[in-house]
């Protein structure tokens, strides 16, 4: 009887397990920004002078092409400051020419990590593609575990059937999806991303999230690489709606950071009148208009540290 | 660990195979390894409650055999008081603490007087409700002699933490579940099936139905001042069958996993939503807390039997303790009165039992007052779930006055319209299946049987992958709380 069972089950399971290995190999093998970029710093590492890490707001915000040095975008969307500093240790064997790292302290660096965020489903990127061991959970190792299945069928169908790519970065790692033409509602994405970043409790974040942002400035340090900590620029809708004890909190950091040391410089652009409405894709990012007005102030900036 | 997730589809397998296959030859050995089993399921929530686990049962236990010793009468209430403080104490300190401090600080606040009153930062171990209610029904049947309390403490532990209804219920009798942990189980291949049957049902209800309509139900009762009155209502729907969904998924689940390992635990939801009146309802929405309140307040209050007024305060007292059994909040108190007022005219007219029987036996469709009454009934239940799913009382009452405004008349609008559209007709196909498998102990017992292998496994496919994909987003056993 149990043998009779136990044959059922598995005639039940074996043809599901096998169908989930399958997709979990299909998926794996679509190329998406976390392989391409890994690839492109298992191949370029040593050559990369400054190095741009952070979440989207860099992604978006700052396009290597218009850096004077040789300058790749290692940031990805709710990256948390604890995956920047992963990326870095990876790769510190690599970085023979790095100078500097460009790294923006945003109103929810300190205050969120991307574990716990909306955004949580991104951590199994960093155990797949960049091969970083930053969860236990099994189902960080699997696509198919940590996917909804419509979703994993949705990216099946578009690369496999329609050939379309998952990259939505360039060569060298900027998020180019954001453009002017099709920018949103500054009005209301300012005030919905605003709520969205704000934190109800987080001081216990914030004391992990300035401890990570220790290491990273130590890290740099020891390496005689420079930080480059820098607040991006966003549209007053976004501004007004923050909580001032939150930003006061995370831009006196930051500020402390620079203070403290000579390696680190911080600049502060959240009301920059510099950056204007057609420069923002919405009220917290900026278009490829605005990612190359940043872009070439951030660069200026190096060249001045220089 | 929750029932939903992909470590308790490790932890099953791996508990069933050193259950038949390790310590199949010896029942000490069997119960043994659900003691184990069970108290490593409830680590992975809170390891440090374990300790109040161990308490309740070495209590028990020792109040039982104590019981059976002493013949003097006044010692024998003394040992049931001690078991009874000590399960009560522990539900009033956990859950409860807090909601006293506050409101009898509000009450002096009233007159003037100002108390000062810290509360504490107490977590609520899971399941406490449940399980303290299961040990306390044991000791009270053994105190009554209908129970021989048991001198083998491996049983009596794993009957106090047996790990499919450890958290949520179903609250079994002991004198049901305590006799199948002393007597040799042999594998049943039908109750196994049946039992995996009635998990993937349960899964179903609780991926597919509950954690979709969580979605919406949370979106709007959260935001709840920026929609309109045909909004909240469709709301308050969702929410009627996130709870359904919820709670008799998981209880489906608890029931069939008890199955595979050959234990028979009693129906905790038999289709209540097809109710022809509220009486029916509670005869059929959580079964196993109806029964104990039945049995241990309404009942020793007197029940049903004298005057008018006894028996309004007998229903008020037993349905506003039910309520407030569900959480340390007034809402629930108030869900619980509002329900009182419902049952109050059928008990005072004699009609609290008109309807023993399954709506429609026999036939597909209900007649036109059956299906009058069922919609009545059905209307009556998603009103006084708002008060339970709502934050406080003001946000309750401010819920409600929109619904009866004319923004009720509106077409609904709100954030996800168009996906809440496949939640809507997954849900009207899932109501379709259970009222077809109304007779039976869960939605697809009996539809399976009639059919052939080849289109029962066709339906077991369609189910999983119905999970798998029409799936919601994760959320805790809404029970868990309680």
């Amino acid at each position: 009887m149990m043998k009779k069972f136990l044959k059922e089950i598995g005639f039940l399971t074996l043809p599901l397990l096998l169908t989930a290995c399958l997709l979990e190999v299909l998926i794996q093998n679509i190329p998406n920004d976390y392989s391409h970029k890994k690839s492109y710093l298992d191949k370029n590492a040593a050559q990369i002078e400054t190095l741009i890490l952070g979440s989207s707001h860099s992604f978006y915000g700052l396009d290597p092409r218009f850096f004077s040095s040789k300058t790749f975008n290692g940031s990805h969307i709710s990256q948390s400051l604890k995956y920047d500093l992963e990326i870095l240790k990876k790769y510190e064997g690599n970085f023979k020419n790095l100078t500097a790292v460009v790294l923006p302290i945003s109103y929810f660096s300190l205050s969120e990590k991307l574990e716990t965020g909306i955004e949580a489903w991104r951590v199994k990127n960093y155990t797949i593609y960049y091969e970083i061991p930053t969860s236990n959970a099994y189902s960080d190792c699997s696509e198919v575990l940590s996917v909804k299945l419509s979703k994993n069928l949705y990216r099946l169908f578009s690369y496999y059937t329609k050939k379309t790519s998952a990259i939505t970065c360039s060569q060298l790692g900027w998020g180019s999806k954001y453009k002017s033409e099709n920018a949103l509602d500054l009005i209301e994405s300012g005030k919905k991303a605003a709520q969205r970043h704000s934190a109800s409790q987080y001081q216990n974040t914030f004391d992990e999230n300035v401890a990570v942002l220790n290491d990273l400035e130590q890290w740099c340090s020891e390496r005689n690489v420079r930080l480059v900590l820098f607040t991006p620029p966003a549209f007053e809708s976004y501004q007004q709606h923050l909580d001032k004890k939150q930003l006061n909190a995370t831009v006196e950091i930051a500020q402390k950071k620079a203070l403290a040391n000579e390696n680190c410089t911080y600049l502060n652009l959240l009301n920059d009148t510099r950056f204007k409405a057609k420069d923002y894709y919405d009220a917290d990012h900026l278009s490829e208009i605005g990612a190359k007005k940043l872009s070439l102030l951030i660069d200026k900036e190096i060249a001045n540290l220089d | 660990m929750l029932f939903n997730s992909l470590d308790f589809a490790i932890f099953l397998p791996a508990c069933f195979f050193v259950y038949w296959f390790l310590a199949h030859k010896n029942l000490r050995f069997q119960n043994l390894s659900i003691v184990v089993s069970s108290y490593f399921f409830y680590a992975c929530w809170d390891w440090r409650f374990l300790s109040l686990i161990l308490f309740s049962t070495l209590v028990d236990y020792g109040v039982g055999i104590g019981l059976e010793n002493e013949a003097n009468k006044s010692k024998r209430v003394a040992l049931l008081w001690t078991s009874i403080c000590v399960n009560l104490g522990f539900l009033g300190f956990f859950k409860y603490h807090n909601f006293f401090l506050e409101n009898f600080s509000s009450a002096f606040s009233l007159f003037g007087s100002e108390i000062k009153t810290t509360s504490l930062d107490i977590i609520l171990p899971v399941g406490i409700s449940f399980y303290t209610f299961q040990t306390l029904r044991y000791t009270l049947y053994v105190y009554k002699r209908r129970l021989q309390p048991t001198k083998d403490f491996i049983s009596f532990a794993a009957f106090v933490c047996f790990f499919p209804q450890l958290v949520a219920g179903p609250i079994e009798r002991a004198t049901n579940l305590l006799p199948q942990f002393t007597k040799k189980r042999n594998f049943d291949y039908e109750k196994a099936v049946d039992g995996m049957r009635q998990i993937l049902w349960g899964l179903f209800k609780k991926i597919v139905i509950a954690d979709n309509c969580a979605q919406y139900a949370n979106l709007i009762f959260n935001n709840s001042t920026d929609y309109g009155g045909s909004t909240l209502a469709l709301g308050a729907l969702f929410f009627t069958f996130q709870i359904y969904g919820d709670f008799s998924g998981y209880s489906d689940i608890a029931i069939g996993t008890s199955r595979l390992f050959g234990f028979h635990l009693k129906q905790n939801f038999a289709f209540p939503y097809f109710s022809r009146d509220v009486a029916e309802f509670w005869r059929r929405w959580h079964i196993s807390l109806s029964t104990w309140f039945r049995d241990y307040l309404y009942i020793p209050l007197g029940g049903s039997r004298g005057n008018k007024w006894q028996k309004i305060r007998n229903t008020f007292l037993v349905f506003c303790i039910s309520g407030f059994w569900h959480g340390a909040n007034w809402t629930f108190v108030i869900w619980g009165a509002l329900n009182a007022c419902y049952f109050l005219p059928l008990l005072l007219n004699n009609k609290n039992r008109k309807h023993l029987d399954t709506v429609a036996q026999g036939r597909s469709l209900p007649s036109f007052k059956e299906f009058l009454s069922i919609l009545f009934t059905f209307g009556l239940t998603v009103f006084a779930w708002i008060f339970f799913r709502a934050e406080n009382t003001s946000h309750a009452f401010q819920y409600i006055a929109e619904i009866t405004s004319t923004s009720l008349f509106e077409a609904p609008k709100f954030e996800g319209m168009r996906t809440a559209l496949t939640t809507v007709m997954l849900t009207f196909l899932f109501v379709l299946i259970e009222w077809n498998g109304r007779a039976g102990q869960y939605g697809i017992e009996h539809l399976l049987l009639r059919w052939k292998k080849p289109m029962r496994t066709a339906f077991y496919f369609t189910i999983i992958i119905g999970i798998l994909l029409f799936g919601g987003k994760e959320h805790d056993f809404i029970y868990f709380q309680f």
